[in-house]
């Protein structure tokens, strides 16, 4: 099956199973025939660090980076990373963000120094992305996996709302099919639900802005 | 929420690596997911990490002694081989270090198996003595070594390209670009392995590594293992003086030979578009290079090297006789460059080489697409489609105010405590810290900035002892327990001996923690959970010669302080053991027995914002609420170490319950 080309940025904390998705979202493209690679990071940048995953859906692409401009949509698990690789969204991409902020140890060491400053939220990231683009959709991931019945499924959520875009190339029932295979058995229930409940956030707030599946 | 594609452990390392998912991440038990599809008999297609390809491949070669130490990039290599090794009959063993692992898999290739090291760029330095040698005795069984460099030190302590070691060392050098390329190569450095009678080394970098794409299955035909009978006539394996100089010329007809077959090689890739541009070009390099021609709309011949040594010098001749131009796409040293530039002295003088000394590219840092892009568009002309310039322009524009976030230590890490407990010990007290490779490397750079000097895997302890010669000031070495075991203990042996006065501290966390937790010499058990033989560190000191050692608890952060500081006032060299298990590994642990991880909170009426739990702490759980500038635990990334609650003067961190 040849599939449209696309490229997802994909940026979060060390920690918030950002290499997973990108594996389940690999092994539900071997499954449907399309081909897929990724450039992962792993090693320093672990725990509490900046992480990023460039995936990259299309035939003819061989680089495992997504070239500057070149990403088609940034998923964030963490609103601030949303904002740290904002040069790889061509003109006019689409953002899907968490609105949770975890706070870099760094910024609260400065903020015990100067009692004037506030961290930086999820608005202020949002309103300097809505410069180079006007399709953005944040969502409470966390609100919502808690909701599916699981606080770490957020990356399921995240994923059911990039699923929904007209764009994305990977059917939605190889997705689910391979979160079932790729989950422990007893979260499986919880995983699906957050998955269908990340696709319904989504229609909600992003569908009116960018083409979505029907 | 995923279960591991490595299953047994979970992520951190350092210039070593592992894993993924978060200590948060439901384990389900070996095999899950990335495994499974790895074990799928062929034919078929799999989503594989380029690392776990290169073990299928090796599973397809049928491998039989796997020997290792983790290192990031190879480290997924490591701890695949280790996940699924109880599905097959291959010996393995994570090693003491990277010499140890490439000796083992030496000594088993000579009696005649099939066997297999990775390691990453700086472990063969470590490993390079004996490769060096091996080279000239040659092997029997097939004997292939994955060596990782690593461009843009992600992960390392020195960009260093290991090319040079194929030329230098006489041994084969294949490089793959993708995943389903490197589980082909590993098959055929087996057999060129045995047909040449030599080790074959797969060179890799970090993006071609930790690269993910759809692989072939091929058929794994595998043998019952078996011991063979040493058949080989005495001194078949000794390498010195006489027999040196015989082997010596003999591996020179042996590299003779392989550039011949290489010339005509499939492993080498020929695209003649006809164009009077071409780009020669290996590795990660031929990943942007065909995605930079595509963005630019030209279609240059492309020449792509899967045999970087020996090079197939009459294949790159035949090439660039028929081009105008070549572009030279290699990351790190100018490699290929200096060859090409040789051999285009007879094959085409008036060949334009660009590359690094034509100052399109750098020696310095990773490649990507737009650099190729770059250089592409100064060759040819032709503008990129995107003004790469603007959008990075406008990026650094909105960037302006965001806080950087470097890696630092988990939550419940026991190192953050250690450090504290140190910091403390030493108030007032004029003193270096000689640190080593492991997490506690991290020290160095925000917010703690502690650290002065780090070399290499046990570097800590000889650097400590030119220091205690030199310097005015109290001279403090720092090492974690499998780095102690790697390298340190020669450093240690020294320092006894020579009576150097020092303090060392080894942060004993039980594990490599780094590169993904996998068991060091201190664990009862060893690659696949099989049993070891578990070496105690003190025991190990005091019949070295040392007497002088403190044992602390790193969780007992004002308790630990007094005996810390007494020891680095006493004359060295003594030691200080700060002992507690990584929070990941322990946690992991924790899980599997069933037991709840809790977690913390501050008690806001109490909290009267001295901060102690925040500074020369630093943890990430732990942040300032902007409303009434008290601390506020996160509750997802809280581990409940309690160390926090002990650096509270005012007692407001307690235990979250029924929340």
């Amino acid at each position: 099956m040849a599939a449209k080309e696309f490229s997802v940025y994909m940026a979060g904390v060390g920690g918030q199973g950002l290499v997973l998705l990108s594996n389940v979202m690999g092994s539900a493209c071997a499954s449907a025939g399309i081909r897929a690679l990724t450039g992962e990071q792993h090693g320093l940048s672990q725990r509490s660090g900046s992480i990023n995953v460039h995936m990259r859906i299309g035939e003819e692409i061989q680089s495992p980076l997504i070239p500057i401009g070149g990403a088609d949509a940034i998923l964030a698990l963490e609103a601030l990373e949303a904002l740290r690789y904002v040069e790889y969204l061509r003109p006019g991409g689409v953002v899907l963000m968490n609105s949770r902020v975890q706070h870099p140890v760094i910024e609260t060491k400065e903020h015990m120094r100067d009692k004037t400053a506030t961290y930086m939220s999820a608005d202020e990231v949002q309103k300097m992305m809505a410069e180079v683009t006007d399709k953005i959709a944040v969502l409470d991931a966390l609100g919502i996996a808690n909701k599916a019945g699981n606080p770490l499924t957020e990356n399921v959520v995240m994923l059911g709302a990039i699923s929904t875009l007209e764009d994305f190339p990977i059917p939605i029932d190889p997705l689910k099919k391979s979160i079932t295979e790729n989950v422990p058995a007893k979260a499986v229930d919880a995983n699906l639900k957050a998955f269908d409940m990340g696709k319904q956030a989504a229609y909600d707030i992003l569908c009116d802005i960018v083409k979505c599946r029907k | 929420m995923f279960g591991g594609r490595s299953i047994l452990r979970c992520p951190i390392q350092w210039p070593i690596h592992a894993g993924i998912s978060s200590d948060s991440v439901a384990v389900k038990g070996a095999f899950d997911t990335g495994a499974t599809d790895l074990l799928k008999e062929g034919p078929g297609k799999a989503f594989l990490l380029c690392n776990e390809a290169i073990v299928r491949g090796a599973l397809e070669a049928d491998v039989k002694v796997v020997s290792c130490y983790p290192g990031s990039p190879t480290t997924e290599i490591l701890d695949t081989f280790s996940d699924i090794s109880p599905k097959f009959d291959y010996k393995m063993e994570i090693s003491a270090n990277e010499k140890v692992a490439l000796e083992t898999c030496a000594g088993a290739a000579m009696v005649g198996l099939r066997s297999f090291s990775s390691m990453k760029s700086v472990g063969m330095n470590v490993a390079s003595d004996s490769m060096f040698s091996l080279s000239y005795t040659g092997v029997k069984g097939g004997m292939v070594v994955v060596v990782a460099d690593d461009p843009h030190a992600h992960s390392s302590q020195t960009e260093q390209d290991g090319r040079p070691f194929g030329p230098n060392a006489y041994v084969p050098m294949l490089e793959p670009s993708y995943p389903d390329e490197a589980r082909r190569m590993v098959k055929r450095a087996f057999e060129i392995s045995e047909k040449h009678g030599t080790p074959v080394i797969i060179r890799t970098t970090t993006r071609v590594n930790h690269q993910s794409g759809i692989v072939e299955l091929g058929k794994m035909q595998r043998v019952p293992f078996k011991r063979l009978a040493w058949n080989h006539p005495p001194g078949r394996f000794v390498t010195v003086a006489e027999s040196a100089r015989k082997f010596k010329a003999a591996l020179l007809a042996r590299t003779a030979r392989m550039q011949e077959e290489f010339d005509t090689s499939d492993m080498n890739l020929v695209k003649d578009t006809g164009s009077e541009l071409g780009i020669i070009t290996c590795g990660a390099g031929y990943n942007y290079s065909v995605d930079a021609a595509r963005i630019l709309g030209i279609t240059p011949s492309i020449l792509k090297l899967g045999t970087t040594y020996p090079l197939p010098r009459k294949l790159i001749a035949d090439f660039i006789k028929r081009i105008k131009t070549v572009v030279i796409v290699e990351e790190l040293q100018p490699y290929l460059e200096l060859h090409v530039t040789a051999i285009a002295k007879d094959a085409n003088p008036g060949l334009k080489i660009i590359g690094k000394w034509t100052g399109h590219f750098s020696e310095s840092l990773e490649y990507n697409p737009n650099i190729v892009v770059d250089a592409l568009s100064k060759v040819s002309g032709i503008k990129a489609p995107v003004n790469y310039g603007a959008i990075l322009a406008k990026a650094i524009e909105l960037k302006k105010g965001l806080p950087d976030r470097p890696p630092t230590f988990c939550p419940g890490c026991p190192h953050r405590a250690t450090l504290h407990a140190v910091l403390d010990a030493t108030r007032g007290m004029k003193h270096i810290l000689s640190t080593d490779i492991g997490c506690y490397s991290m020290s160095y750079l925000q917010p703690l900035e502690y650290g002065d000097s780090l070399l290499s895997m046990g570097a800590c302890l000889g650097v400590a002892a030119g220091m205690q010669y030199a310097a005015e000031e109290k001279v403090i070495a720092m090492i974690g327990d499998s780095t102690f075991w790697h390298a340190g203990m020669p450093g240690l042996v020294n320092a006894i001996h020579h009576g150097d006065d020092l303090t060392l501290i080894i942060l004993d966390n039980e594990v490599t923690a780094m590169t993904g937790q996998q068991p060091d010499p201190g664990r009862d058990y060893n690659a696949g959970g099989k049993p070891a033989k578990p070496l105690i560190l003190e025991k190990v000191i005091r019949a070295m010669g040392i007497d002088d050692i403190t044992i602390v608890d790193p969780y007992q952060v004002r308790t630990a302080v007094v005996p810390i500081r007494e020891a680095l006032t006493r004359k060295g060299p003594n030691v200080i053991i700060s002992r507690r298990a990584c929070a990941l590994y322990a946690d992991r642990n924790k899980r599997h027995r069933g037991e709840v991880i809790g977690t913390n909170k501050v008690d806001k009426e109490v909290c009267k914002r001295p901060y102690s739990c925040i500074r020369s702490f630093h943890c990430p759980a732990i942040s300032i609420d902007d409303a009434d500038r008290k601390a506020f635990i996160t509750r997802e990334l809280c581990d409940r170490c309690d160390v926090c609650a002990k650096l509270c003067p005012y007692g407001s961190i307690k235990p979250r319950e029924g929340e």
